[in-house]
């Protein structure tokens, strides 16, 4: 098998829900001995997150948990017990990364904020990812996902002219700063492998989320225009480069769309013959992209007509094989079971899980062609690495571990 | 590193020392500037017009020009922009000794020889017929990390398909998980989260893995490809959508400004007095935050009946349940939040352990004292602008390595005297 790049990195995993998870899911698809510190008295909730197998949560049965957290290892530790802190501390002194994504104070009134993380062990990085980061005056504050993208512009960039805003339909920003925190970690590492020197990284997901809208923020501070003005926003329809036509349209068939979106006047022509060159088309005031920018309404509902005849995917091939850029709306249901793309490209993997016995999984992207990531292991049994950890990584005797499951640290 | 070009001793981010050559248009230039910001010296190469990127708006006072474009400022960020005419317009032209584009084109391969990472995000193929591919360059870098970020990846049928954000977003998953209830738009179509999230997500992953491959080359001292397909990036960034299909064969349905779920859930949106709106959840979760919002509220004249014995129970209470008490509890939540402007409600609920969050445009960011507070936003210059102006920093704060925004988004061309007298100055075999 081939070297994993992360080999050798061992992270002590604090993380919870999913922005912290998802980071360390990255350092371990890559390699990294990831070590989850978890607490049966106050469990991560996304163990009994749905979907779940079975009809009753276990800990030990939520497809979200095990799709997050494949690769890691997981302990048992009662951090609130003086020799459970001491073990954690001696954990953090055998790792290179210290990850959490609690609010922002936590890990302060454990005694474990950065300068004491360094006085355990001097070059640690610990990268911490809270709804407002570790410092301001809101540093309190907290959010799940849809809160920061609602604070972040990320929501109202996603909806229908004169509706409620529409998004996200999930927690972009959990995965989001997760990237951000795998990211930060990794270059860290990289600076750490340079001079020897660790750090505190500060993550704060909202800021994570305002990054991911930066031009709309300059459309402000340069041209003294906001988001939140009449048209916006725009839905399907482009907003910079300002193209159409630019939309989603309905297909045959429940629930069906295509995203169509033309970006120049070659490309409007390629979707008039793959329309079969109606005569509408040919009409002068759409030969260009300010007057179809002008006509889009009319452009838009011309365009379904054609395309709510056809299959999604037929409209797709028939499309692209024309030239225009065109892709059916996939669900998930449509990824794993028709997309040949994703199939050609061994995308989905299954792993035997005690519990759940076999169980599914996309694959690691970005494909790394000398070190590729690789799925080893499914998500870990709550616990079940505890022995295994104290006696490899911190060399804990079986007497000594049994001592500590008497005295109730183990749990 | 490789032998640098230019002494970077001053450049304080945990990538300095790293030289990246960027061939990127709008797909890929954000891992560029992820990479700039982070301390690595970037250089631009573009051709005589200039990236795609820089026709893409608005632009400065809307008047368009290639340096004045807000998309390209925001996105360029701390790199050097070196135009060379290396790449025919088309693949009609072939590129051989008899080129013109040749000599630009040997240019570029130096440069790229003496880089660190090769960055680039032309189709697949592409580099290939320019003589730039991976396995071409290898054997004269042993050490080049290059990433190739496409649409869909170097292989598969759909390796050569057309595609936007808009297209990527569709295919990848993010837009069937996103958009109405019926009663609130009739027909309405999955929604597209703007702000180019589909190049952003290719960008994110590239990011790591180029990072991922630095650290294996920092130990074994060897260079690799990365295959990086938006398409696979997307597919793996949609949450909750992805278990349910792998564990319960259920395909999540979209409501109207809250997560994808399988069986219909409760709003979340919440219309607060100044017409603006909340995302409210958890309303009543646990009884010592329960007990806090009710005071809040009774102390406005809001909730008098909630003090009934039915409403102490957080089973009761919970939305889900879809118990008189849960409903009557948000009419009244509802009815309150009305009555109030939505940065009380914001910091109110806040203050009392809700995660609540108004819904702010992006702009609306800059009037948040917590964000200067941080000093999260950065001023930038470039044409059209009298004096600096804001936009948002670094998405990551280091305590040893400091995220800086060295340089604004270069002109056009304006370092390629510059660069080219570096390479000049390197011997050249």
């Amino acid at each position: 098998m081939a070297a994993l790049p992360l080999a050798g990195v061992r992270v002590c995993d604090l993380t919870w829900i999913i922005a912290g998870p998802t980071a360390t899911r990255v350092l371990a698809d890559f390699g990294a001995e990831v070590i989850r510190v978890e607490h049966g008295q106050a469990v991560d909730a996304i163990r009994l997150g749905r979907p779940i197998v079975g009809d009753t949560p276990t800990l030990n049965n939520s497809g979200f948990f095990n799709y997050f957290n494949r690769n890691k290892k997981s302990i048992l530790l009662n951090a609130r017990h003086p020799m459970g802190m001491d073990l954690l501390k001696r954990l953090i002194a055998e790792s290179d990364v210290v990850v959490e994504n609690f609010s922002s104070g936590i890990m302060e009134s454990w005694g474990l904020d950065y300068p004491q993380l360094k006085e355990i062990r001097e070059d640690i990085i610990y990268c911490s990812i809270s709804g407002f980061g570790h410092s301001g005056r809101d540093k309190a504050f907290t959010t799940w996902g849809p809160t920061a993208q609602a604070l972040s512009g990320l929501t109202y960039m996603s909806g229908l002219p004169g509706k409620p805003p529409a998004g996200w339909g999930y927690s972009y920003m959990d995965h989001t700063a997760g990237y951000y925190g795998a990211i930060a970690i990794m270059a860290a590492l990289h600076h750490r492998k340079l001079t020897g020197e660790g750090q505190h990284i500060d993550i704060s997901q909202v800021e994570a989320g305002i990054i991911l809208g930066g031009p709309a923020v300059l459309d402000a501070t340069v041209n003294g225009r906001s988001w939140r003005q009449e048209g916006h926003p725009p839905g399907n329809r482009a907003w910079e480069p300002r193209v159409a036509p630019h939309n989603t349209y309905a297909c045959a068939g429940d629930d069906r769309w295509i995203a169509i979106a033309v970006m120049n006047d070659a490309e409007w022509l390629a979707l008039t013959r793959a329309m079969d060159d109606p005569d509408w088309a040919h009409e002068k005031r759409f030969d260009t992209n300010e007057g179809r920018l002008a006509q889009q309404d009319e452009l838009d509902a011309r365009i379904e007509a054609w395309t709510s005849e056809l299959d999604d995917y037929e409209a797709m091939e028939i499309l692209q094989a024309a030239g225009v850029r065109a892709g059916a709306v996939q669900k998930a249901s449509d990824r794993f079971e028709r997309d040949p793309q994703l199939a050609s490209r061994d995308w989905w993997h299954t792993l035997s899980h005690a519990e759940m016995g076999d169980t599914e999984y996309d694959g690691v992207t970005p494909k790394l062609s000398a070190t590729p990531g690789t799925l080893r292991t499914s998500g870990p049994i709550l616990g079940q690495d505890t022995r295994g950890v104290l006696a490899d990584v911190l060399g804990m005797s079986e007497a000594e571990i049994d001592e500590h499951e008497v005295a109730g640290v183990l749990m | 590193m490789s032998e640098a070009l230019s002494p970077q001793s001053s450049v304080l981010g945990p990538l300095a020392g790293l030289r990246v050559v960027e061939l990127c248009d709008e797909l890929g230039q954000y891992a560029g500037k992820l990479l700039a910001d982070l301390g690595a010296d970037v250089i631009k190469v573009e051709p005589p017009e200039g990236s795609n990127a820089r026709r893409v708006g608005p632009f400065a006072r809307d008047i368009p020009g290639p340096d004045r474009s807000l998309n390209f400022w925001y996105h360029n960020t701390n790199k050097r922009s070196v135009v060379l005419d290396y790449e025919p317009d088309d693949s009609r032209h072939r590129v051989g000794a008899a080129d013109p584009y040749s000599h630009d084109l040997e240019v570029v391969r130096q440069l790229i020889l003496r880089a660190d990472v090769l960055l680039d995000d032309r189709a697949p193929g592409r580099m290939d017929r320019l003589g730039l591919s991976h396995s071409v360059l290898s054997p004269q870098s042993s050490v080049l990390i290059h990433c190739s970020i496409t649409p869909f990846g170097q292989t598969g049928p759909w390796k050569d398909y057309h595609s936007s954000d808009l297209v990527a977003l569709a295919l990848g998953g993010p837009m069937a998980m996103n958009g109405y209830d019926a009663e609130d738009a009739p027909g309405a179509p999955p929604i597209r989260g703007h702000g180019d999230q589909g190049y952003n997500t290719a960008c994110h992953h590239a990011v790591m893995g180029i990072l991922a491959a630095l650290l294996h080359r920092d130990t074994a001292g060897e260079g690799q490809f990365i295959d990086c397909s938006m398409h696979e990036c997307l597919s793996q960034t949609v949450e909750v959508g992805m278990p349910y299909w792998l564990y319960k064969r259920q395909d999540v349905v979209r409501q109207t400004g809250r997560h994808a779920s399988a069986q219909r859930t409760e709003p979340w949106l919440f219309k607060a007095g100044d017409g603006r709106d909340l995302i409210l959840f958890g309303i009543g979760r646990d009884n010592t935050s329960w007990r806090r919002l009710k005071e809040w509220m009774q102390a406005s004249g809001f909730g008098m009946q909630l003090d009934e014995e039915r409403f102490d129970s957080p089973q009761a209470r919970q939305p889900g349940r879809g118990s008189p008490e849960a409903a009557e509890i948000n009419a009244e939540v509802r009815r309150f939040i009305a009555a109030h402007d939505a940065d009380y409600v914001y910091r109110g609920g806040q203050e009392r352990d809700q995660s609540w969050g108004v819904v702010r445009s992006p702009d609306e960011t800059l009037a948040d004292p917590h964000l200067h507070d941080r000093g999260f936003f950065v001023e930038t210059t470039g044409e059209g602008t009298v004096g600096p102006v804001m936009m948002p920093g670094a998405p990551y704060m280091f305590s040893a390595t400091p995220w800086e925004l060295r340089r604004p988004a270069p002109k056009l061309g304006e370092h390629t005297a510059e660069v080219l007298a570096e390479l000049a100055a390197v011997k050249v075999t």
